[in-house]
């Protein structure tokens, strides 16, 4: 990709996923804000295309996909409010929040530019998807089962923290029965 | 022109957001939308670094790799501790869930 091809998919794409990323929690409807997130996520995937990280990019927009679809059915679930008609406010600390969040910005803007980073842009290319594979069955084989692993742990651990008497259903139920 | 700074000020200012959302929101799952955006600026971030300073380090791919399955992983456990705290208090609310007992 050319210098201007990137500089023309790399702004608009930065500046929607801002923009977009800002708009989650400024909607009141939460069904809007699942979908807004996804927008936010998903062009970040774009943004890795104009990185050169197509692999990256690809697995990116398809993870979000079907994540944040996941997320909005949970918010629908659990929302008093999933549609934002009633006009909930589901905000706290919103000055204090709004402060410290623009500091933080701030500041990691002004490290950003300040520190001299270590530039050394070898080739425009993305790396090869196919060395990404070899890389996988080789010496990151490691990492790759570790990942595989936690997701595995996660799912069997999500389960039993889920299940409808469960260990912490008990301990639940108990504090109500003592009360 | 693109350069390693304007990726990591991109990544900063979402890492922002989804603070201002971790900090500011009082539902469970807004909050664990707000940590979603502060995952997606650190792989911005790791994104950034592969392009403008290790282009050719293949291996640096796994990084993102990991941080997409942490992202997977806190949204399986975070909804599996949203199921359980709805199923004892009947509530998303952070402000409702201030205590550890029962």
């Amino acid at each position: 990709m050319s210098d201007l091809a990137t500089a023309l998919v790399f702004w608009p794409a930065v500046a929607i996923m801002l923009v977009t990323g800002v708009y989650v929690f400024r909607t009141a409807s939460m069904a809007r804000a699942g979908l807004l997130l996804l927008a936010s996520l998903g062009i970040e995937g774009l943004v890795f295309l104009a990185l050169a990280s197509e692999f990256l990019g690809v697995l990116q927009l398809l993870m979000m996909s079907g994540e944040m679809v996941i997320m909005v059915f949970f918010m629908v679930m659990f929302m008093p409010d999933p549609g934002g008609l009633m006009g909930m406010d589901m905000t706290h600390d919103k000055r204090r929040s709004a402060s410290l969040a623009v500091a933080v910005g701030i500041g990691l803007a002004v490290v950003a530019v300040l520190t001299d980073w270590p530039a050394r842009v070898v080739g425009r290319d993305a790396p090869d998807v196919r060395a990404i594979g070899f890389e996988v069955m080789g010496r990151s084989m490691l990492t790759f089962l570790f990942a595989a692993m936690t997701i595995l742990f996660a799912m069997v651990g999500g389960v039993l923290l889920a299940k409808h008497g469960g260990r912490f259903a008990q301990i639940g139920a108990a504090g109500k029965g003592e009360a | 022109m693109i350069s390693l700074p304007v990726v990591l000020v991109a990544a900063g200012l979402m890492f922002a957001i989804g603070l201002y959302g971790v900090l500011g929101q009082t539902n469970t799952i807004m909050v664990m939308m707000g940590v979603e955006l502060m995952l997606g600026a650190a792989m911005l971030n790791v994104v950034g670094f592969l392009r403008y300073s290790w282009p050719d380090a293949t291996s640096g791919a796994f990084f993102v790799l990991i941080l997409m399955t942490l992202m997977a992983v806190e949204a399986a456990v975070g909804f599996a501790l949203v199921i359980s705290a709805f199923r004892h208090s009947r509530t998303a609310e952070i402000d409702d869930m201030h205590e550890l007992k029962g």
